[in-house]
C-alpha cells in the first residue's frame, strides 16, 4: 500500500513551466504560470502537495511534505495531510519549506528554512537564513530579517514577480526539456 | 595555519603611557625613536572624511557644516542599512491636458535587508531620483543655537580673562602656541587630550566654540527655561492597552535619532549617512607620523606605513604538544624576519622579580644559542632552484628552516595545575635603521649602524592536556 501511494500522479496545469531536471516525487498539482527550476525539489512523501498559480520556484529549492520527525512512516493513524501553496509565492535558491499552509505573496529567501508548524498568510518574507521553526501563524505582511529573526510589519505586500515570471517562461524553454503538462487549451509543451 | 586567524596568541609589550600586551599586527614601529608604539601612544588626527556607500570625499569644513552626514546617501532606520532608490511608473494627468494620464516615474526609498520603505511612514514618493528627500527638523533647533551662541560667549569672555591674568606672569616674547599651558581646559572644552594644538590642526569637536577674532561682542541675553506645575495626565489606558509588538520601536532604533526618540515605527523617519574618516597617527615623542593614508578614498595603499610587521621579527605558534604540569613539553614556534638584511636574533628568559612578567604560568627555556635569519627576498617565491643557504643550524633547536623563516623549538614547564599556560621571554635583535643620516664613507658603500632592540614577548599557549 505504501509503495505505491509513494509515487503519486504529478498534474502539471498547462502554461506552468517545470524543468525536467527538477525532482518532484509523490502526489504533486503545479498551477498555471508557476516556474519551477531545474533542481528543484517537491517531494510529497506523507501527502499531496498543492501549488496555486505564479509561483517561482528556484533552484535547489525544497518543498517538502514529510512526516513529522516522531511518527514512523508505517503507522496506521496518520492521515495524509494536503499541504497546500497560494499564488505567486516566491521560493527563492536554497530555501526548505515545510510549512502545511502558504498564503499568497509570500516570499522565502534564499536558504531560509520554515517549520511545519508555521503557517505562512499573505505578504510575509522570510529573509535570507532565517529559521522560522516555531508553531504559529504569521501575521500578514511580516517581514522576519536579520541574524536574530527580527521582525516588523511592513504596509503593503511584496509586489508579484510577474516581470520575472514572463522572462522565465520565454527563456527556459530555449534551455531546458520540460516535463508534460495536462492536457489543457494552450499547446502543451515539449516534453 | 590556523595561526592566522589568531593573532591574539602572542603578544608584544609597549613600554609608552600605558603598558601594554597587543599582537605584533596592530603595533606601529616610530623608525626615529626606534620604539614600538601602540594606539594608545600615538596621536590621532583626521586626514579626510568620506561617505561610506558613495565613496565621496568632503573637506573638514564641509563636513562640520552637514554635522558629519552624507548629502545624498541615507540610511534605514530599522536595521541601519544603505538606502536604494527605487523607481515606480505610476499613471500621472498630462499638465496640458488634464484628462489623459500618462506614466510617470516616481521614486521612494527602499531597503533590501529588511524591505522598509519610505511609504511605510508616510513620506510621499518624490519626483526625482535624488535631491527630494528632506529630514524632519528638530522642533527646539531655534533654542539649541541660541544657548550655543550664548555659552560661546561666555567662554571666549572667560578664556580672555584667564589669559590676560597669565600674560602678565609670563615673559613677554614667548608665542603662545608653545606654552605649557595651553594644555590646561579651556572651559566647555573636553579635556587636555583633544586639545593639542597644533598651527592649523586643532582637533577639539567644539572648536567652533570659540568666536572669531574681530567679532563684535553683542550682549545676548537667553530666558531661563520654565519649570510648569502642570504636567500632561498619562492617557486612561496606559497600563490596559496591548502592547503592539511591531509597532514598539527597539532602543538602537531610538537612540539612532536623539531628536526625536520616536518610540513608534511609524514615526521612525530614515536619515542621511554617517561619514567615515581616514586618519593619519603621529608619534608623541618625536611628531614624526606613522601612518598617512591616501587622500582618496577608495584606495587603501598608505603614503606613510611605519608598522611594527615590516621592521620587528614575529614570533608565531606553530605547534603546542600536550602540556602537563609540571612535565617539560617542546613548542614549536616560527620567527619571521621581515627586512632584506639578515637579522641576528637571541632570545632570552625573564629574570626573577621582572616587572614585566606578570602573566606566565609556566617556566620556559629557550635557545641560548643565537639565531640567524635570512634576509626577506622577494624574488625568492619565484625561484624554485633557492640554493641552500650555508647556515648551521643545531638540529636540536631548529626545525625547518626557509627562506626568511626558522622553526625553532622552546621548552615548556607548566607550573600551574589549572588553568592557561603563558609564558614570557625577551627578544633581542639587530635594527638597521635606515632612517639615520648615513654618513658618506670612503669606500663608497652605505653602512648603517645596527642598534639593539628587546622586546617582551608573551605567548599563551592555551589550557593543560586534560
Amino acid at each position: 500500500l505504501s509503495e505505491e501511494t509513494e509515487s503519486g500522479v504529478v498534474k502539471i496545469a498547462a502554461g506552468a513551466v517545470v524543468c525536467v531536471e527538477s525532482d518532484i516525487r509523490g502526489d504533486v498539482t503545479i498551477g498555471a504560470r508557476t516556474v519551477v527550476h531545474p533542481k528543484a525539489r517537491i517531494i510529497a512523501e506523507a501527502g499531496p502537495i498543492v501549488i496555486g498559480e505564479g509561483n517561482l520556484i528556484e533552484e535547489q529549492a525544497l518543498i517538502i511534505n514529510s512526516y513529522p520527525e516522531n511518527i514512523l512512516p508505517d503507522a496506521e493513524d496518520v492521515e495524509p495531510k494536503t499541504m497546500s501553496i497560494g499564488i505567486n509565492n516566491v521560493f527563492e535558491v536554497g530555501c526548505v519549506s515545510q510549512a502545511l499552509k502558504i498564503g499568497d505573496n509570500n516570499v522565502i529567501e534564499s536558504k531560509a528554512e520554515v517549520g511545519r508548524n508555521v503557517i505562512l498568510s499573505s505578504g510575509c518574507i522570510v529573509g535570507a537564513c532565517c529559521q522560522v521553526n516555531t508553531c504559529e501563524v504569521i501575521q500578514e505582511n511580516t517581514v522576519i530579517y536579520g541574524s536574530e529573526c527580527l521582525r516588523r510589519v511592513q504596509t503593503e505586500r511584496p509586489q508579484p514577480q510577474t516581470l520575472q515570471l514572463d522572462f522565465l517562461m520565454k527563456i527556459l524553454p530555449n534551455y531546458h526539456h520540460l516535463k508534460k503538462t495536462v492536457k489543457g487549451n494552450s499547446t502543451p509543451a515539449r516534453s | 595555519m590556523a595561526t592566522l586567524l589568531q593573532p591574539e596568541k602572542v603578544l608584544y609589550l609597549v613600554r609608552g603611557e600605558k603598558k601594554i600586551r597587543v599582537p605584533l599586527s596592530q603595533l606601529y614601529f616610530c623608525r626615529y625613536c626606534s620604539e614600538l608604539r601602540s594606539l594608545e601612544c600615538v596621536s590621532h588626527e583626521v586626514d579626510s572624511h568620506f561617505c561610506p556607500s558613495c565613496l565621496e570625499n568632503m573637506p573638514s569644513a564641509e563636513a562640520k557644516l552637514k554635522k558629519n552626514r552624507c548629502a545624498n546617501c541615507f540610511d534605514c532606520p530599522c536595521c541601519m542599512h544603505t538606502l536604494s532608490t527605487r523607481a515606480t511608473n505610476i499613471p500621472a494627468p498630462l499638465p496640458d491636458d488634464p484628462t489623459k494620464t500618462t506614466m510617470k516615474k516616481a521614486y521612494y526609498l527602499a531597503c533590501g535587508f529588511c524591505r522598509w520603505t519610505s511609504r511605510d511612514v508616510g513620506m510621499a514618493d518624490k519626483s526625482v531620483a535624488s535631491g527630494g528627500w528632506q529630514e524632519p527638523e528638530n522642533p527646539h533647533t531655534q533654542r539649541i543655537n541660541k544657548l550655543i551662541e550664548y555659552y560661546q560667549q561666555l567662554a571666549q569672555r572667560e578664556k580672555l580673562e584667564r589669559d590676560r591674568k597669565k600674560l602678565a606672569r609670563r615673559r613677554p616674547f614667548m608665542p603662545q602656541a608653545f606654552s605649557v599651558n595651553i594644555h590646561t581646559t579651556e572651559k566647555y572644552g573636553l579635556g587636555t587630550r583633544l586639545q593639542r594644538q597644533r598651527s592649523g590642526a586643532p582637533i577639539s569637536a567644539l572648536y567652533g566654540l570659540s568666536l572669531k577674532e574681530g567679532e563684535d561682542q553683542k550682549e545676548i541675553t537667553i530666558e531661563s527655561a520654565q519649570a510648569l506645575d502642570e504636567v500632561e495626565p498619562l492617557p486612561e489606558d496606559y497600563y490596559t492597552r496591548p502592547v503592539n509588538l511591531p509597532e514598539v520601536t527597539t532602543l538602537r532604533q531610538r537612540l539612532l535619532q536623539p531628536d526625536f526618540q520616536p518610540a513608534g515605527a511609524s514615526q521612525l523617519h530614515p536619515r542621511h549617512k554617517h561619514l567615515l574618516m581616514k586618519r593619519s597617527l603621529r608619534c608623541r615623542k618625536c611628531e614624526h607620523n606613522l601612518s598617512k593614508p591616501e587622500f582618496n578614498p577608495t584606495s587603501i595603499k598608505f603614503k606613510i606605513q611605519l608598522v611594527a610587521v615590516s621592521y620587528i621579527p614575529e614570533v608565531r605558534i606553530m605547534s603546542i604538544p600536550n602540556l602537563r604540569h609540571l612535565k617539560e613539553s617542546q613548542v614549536l614556534l616560527t620567527l619571521t624576519n621581515p627586512v632584506e638584511n639578515i637579522t641576528h636574533v637571541s632570545l632570552y628568559t625573564c629574570e626573577e622579580g621582572d616587572p614585566d612578567d606578570i602573566n606566565s604560568t609556566a617556566k620556559v627555556l629557550v635557545p641560548s644559542k643565537e639565531l640567524v635569519l635570512a634576509g626577506k627576498d622577494a624574488a625568492a617565491e619565484y625561484d624554485e632552484l633557492a640554493e641552500p643557504q650555508g647556515f648551521q643550524d643545531d638540529p636540536d633547536v631548529v626545525a625547518f628552516r626557509k627562506s626568511n623563516k626558522i622553526g625553532f623549538f622552546i621548552k615548556v614547564i607548566p607550573q600551574r595545575e589549572e588553568g592557561d599556560v603563558t609564558v614570557a621571554f625577551k627578544l633581542r635583535h639587530d635594527f638597521r635603521n635606515l632612517a639615520a643620516p648615513i654618513r658618506p664613507t670612503e669606500e663608497g658603500e652605505a653602512t648603517s649602524e645596527a642598534i639593539w632592540l628587546t622586546h617582551h614577548v608573551e605567548l599563551s599557549l592555551g589550557p593543560l592536556a586534560t
